[in-house]
């Protein structure tokens, strides 16, 4: 029996069908708690001397399927899923960070990202302090005595920066802390972090992993290759916890310490569990993952060849365009494929951009990434609609720039849609005397 | 805890419990390019039920600091020295894989240290093809992904494990890895050598168990009945379980050890 590859185990892993009635889909286990065999069963449970659910914030049976197949795809010897992307990036800190402390992070991220360390996390003693991702000399002087990570999205936003994964691994292993990777816009079928010398990683599963916009969800993966006894800074995982008879998790669990003291500790204390009917739905779309985004990736590809030669675009920002100044790392890391995010510039600035975004009718106009259906964004005329050009161009965006989430359909289909948009902002542009 | 035993700081697992020396002891020994996390889902359980449970890491293992021992003879009396080491006079043993050599080797030359002996996964003799031994010299990681891949059975294999959302694969992969560079070989190449089962089985006169698992294939389900044929006692099988029962079937394990003591 060799071992299963990507797609089987995105079908497979974590279930076997139940013993019971043979279901061969994974049962929804719609419950809050769960019988105990006898006292001794239960007080064993409570003591983490075997395993099995108690209780559905801590574990589900339906939420652990999702998890045991996440930890499968990302090689990580374990997972917590959760409520939501952000709950699983701050069950994380709050496993390994606490006052006094200090994280490097990625300045280019996903705005809750930066929220959360900029002003949450720094009203509770813990200090962020944000360096390009793309720059390896400044993370190592960022790192200080008290720093306990290292932080960043593989591919930023929005301007699609790459952190080069192995390269800062080497820097944060020296120092003794662990890198936690945001891998949301990668998902384990472009890279695995964690192969790459990353200790954690974390998914918004709402986007490419659950894949249908229709369920929102997260998780952390526990790389399980951080030594956590190599040094002093992390007394959460290496002195006696506060419950479970003063255990110490990296001598009791090893490589598995953090991801108890997440589901010990976070998801006991805090909650962020996620739902069995979400767990369910987003299954369903972990399923079929490789197929989607390998679909993904051919229609990201033609799309890119329609925007480069379009008269009404100024300019197109992907990974997988030789002019990205971090293209090399990106084909390096990434070579299935760069991602289906692509931002690019509409002739005629924020008006025209707005006409774009009111004409195209195929794709969806919302806040959202990575659902089977392309969804469009325009900052300029919605989220950052406050902002002065000058002021959005220090947030690193500008007032025509679009951003595009490609989609699964038909490639012909969503060209006509765009071609037939970018005219309607053609004649926007043309009527304000073509400025761009 | 922790202790200097031959000038080298070794680790040894509690389960998470006090330890008193003068109580009913379980010593867990484990097998090659493990360490006391194999038997997590052991010694915590029982330990919690009044056990007094000891699973040290061998020398370059786990957290224990110092280099691999080189034979099954030596590790044997390695764990003799351990359990005097610490004030242990008699013991319950629980050896899995090539913990199960040493336990025979300990049962037989040292009769009075032990009251029982359990052996799990395990045979008289467990020879590791040559390709095997020599791929954990040469590249480690590879000989490790070979290991966890014959090392489980099929729940294994499809990531099921009792501690929710745990990877068997990946856990086992990791746990290996963090041993000291060297220890899988030397581990690998102690069990190559071991010719004295027979013999030693033979000799052994305190009660045993045999755990035997179905889905084995580094100590094939025949091997682990021989084994049992030449030690008598008690026999248990596990037939959907592989080689790592202790992780993978560990409320099987478990229930029979239970019965056991
Ligand atoms: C890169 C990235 N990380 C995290 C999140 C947060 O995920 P969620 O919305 O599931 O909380 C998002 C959401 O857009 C994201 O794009």
């Amino acid at each position: 029996m060799a071992d299963y590859k990507f797609d089987t185990l995105s079908l497979h892993a974590g279930q076997s069908p139940d013993a019971r009635f043979g279901s061969r889909a994974v049962p929804i286990h719609q419950t809050t708690s769960y019988v105990f065999d006898s006292t001794e069963h239960a007080a064993a449970l409570f003591n983490m001397e075997i395993g099995g659910h108690i209780y559905s914030r801590l574990t589900n049976p339906t939420v652990a399927v999702l998890e045991q197949r996440l930890a499968a795809l990302d090689g990580g010897v374990a997972a917590i899923a959760t409520a939501s992307g952000m709950s699983a990036l701050f069950v994380t800190v709050l496993a390994l960070c606490s006052a006094g402390d200090h994280i490097v992070s990625s300045s280019q991220m996903y705005g809750a990202n930066i929220n959360l360390f900029e002003h949450t996390l720094k009203r509770y003693g813990i200090e962020t302090t944000f360096v390009p991702p793309n720059n390896p000399t400044a993370i190592a002087e960022a790192i200080r005595p008290n720093t306990k990570m290292v932080f960043g999205e593989v591919i930023g936003n929005p301007g699609m920066d790459i952190l080069d994964v192995p390269a800062i691994a080497k820097i944060t292993n020296a120092a003794g802390i662990p890198l936690v990777i945001d891998a949301t816009f990668n998902t384990p079928w472009m890279i695995k972090p964690i192969e790459l010398g990353a200790n954690v990683v974390i998914h918004s599963l709402t986007k490419w992993i659950g894949g249908h916009g229709i369920a929102l969800g997260g998780a952390v993966i526990d790389g399980g290759n951080f030594d956590w006894g190599q040094n002093d800074k992390f007394p959460t995982l290496t002195t006696p916890h506060f419950g479970y008879q003063g255990a110490i998790l990296w001598e009791e669990f090893g490589p598995a310490a953090l991801s108890i003291r997440i589901r010990t500790e976070g998801m006991m204390n805090v909650g962020p569990c996620m739902s069995p009917q979400n767990a369910f739905y987003i299954l369903q779309g972990l399923e079929t993952l490789g197929l989607r985004m390998e679909k993904h990736m051919s229609n990201t590809k033609e799309m890119l060849e329609f925007l480069v030669n379009h008269e009404q675009i100024s300019w197109v920002k992907h990974p997988s365009l030789s002019d990205h100044p971090d293209h090399k790392a990106a084909m390096r890391l990434m070579p299935k494929g760069q991602g289906s995010i692509i931002t690019c510039g509409i002739k005629g600035g924020r008006n025209a951009g707005r006409a774009f975004i009111e004409g195209v009718q195929l794709a969806s106009h919302l806040a959202n990434v990575g659902d089977a259906k392309t969804l469009v964004i325009h900052p300029g005329s919605t989220t950052h609609s406050h902002l002065s050009a000058d002021a959005m161009a220090s947030a690193g965006l500008t007032d025509d720039l679009i951003r595009i989430s490609v989609g699964l359909e038909d490639i012909k289909d969503l060209k006509d849609d765009f071609k037939q948009a970018l005219r309607t902002a053609g004649k926007v542009a043309s009527a304000n005397g073509g400025a761009a | 805890m922790k202790i200097i035993l031959h000038n080298t700081e070794i680790f040894a697992s509690t389960g998470g419990r006090s330890f008193d020396a003068a109580g009913s002891v379980v010593m867990f020994i484990h097998g090659s390019g493990q360490s006391h996390l194999g038997f997590m889902l052991q010694h915590r359980s029982f330990a919690n039920r009044g056990w007094q449970c000891i699973t040290p890491d061998m020398p370059g293992h786990g957290l224990s600091k110092g280099t691999a021992l080189k034979t099954v003879e030596l590790m044997a009396d390695w764990y003799v020295d351990f359990m005097q080491a610490i004030g242990v006079t008699k013991v319950t043993l629980v050896g899995h894989s090539m913990g199960g050599l040493i336990g025979l080797e300990l049962a037989s030359r040292y009769p009075h240290l032990v009251s029982k002996a359990a052996f799990i996964s395990t045979a008289l003799a467990i020879p590791v093809n040559d390709a095997l031994v020599d791929l954990a010299a040469t590249k480690e990681s590879a000989a490790i992904a070979a290991m966890m891949d014959w090392g489980h059975g099929p729940s294994g294999h499809i990531h099921e494990h009792t501690m929710p959302g745990t990877s068997h694969m990946q856990y086992g992969s990791r746990l290996m890895a963090s041993n000291a560079p060297g220890s899988l070989h030397a581990g690998l190449a102690a069990c190559n050598k071991y010719t004295n089962g027979p013999t030693a089985a033979a000799a052994v006169t305190c009660s045993t168990l045999t755990i035997v698992c179905g889905q084995d294939r580094m100590t094939p389900r025949k091997t682990g009945l021989a084994l049992h044929g030449a030690l008598g006692g008690e026999l248990v099988e596990i037939p959907h379980s592989g080689h790592m029962s202790i992780t993978e079937q560990p409320l099987d394990v478990n229930k029979a050890l239970q019965a056991f003591f």
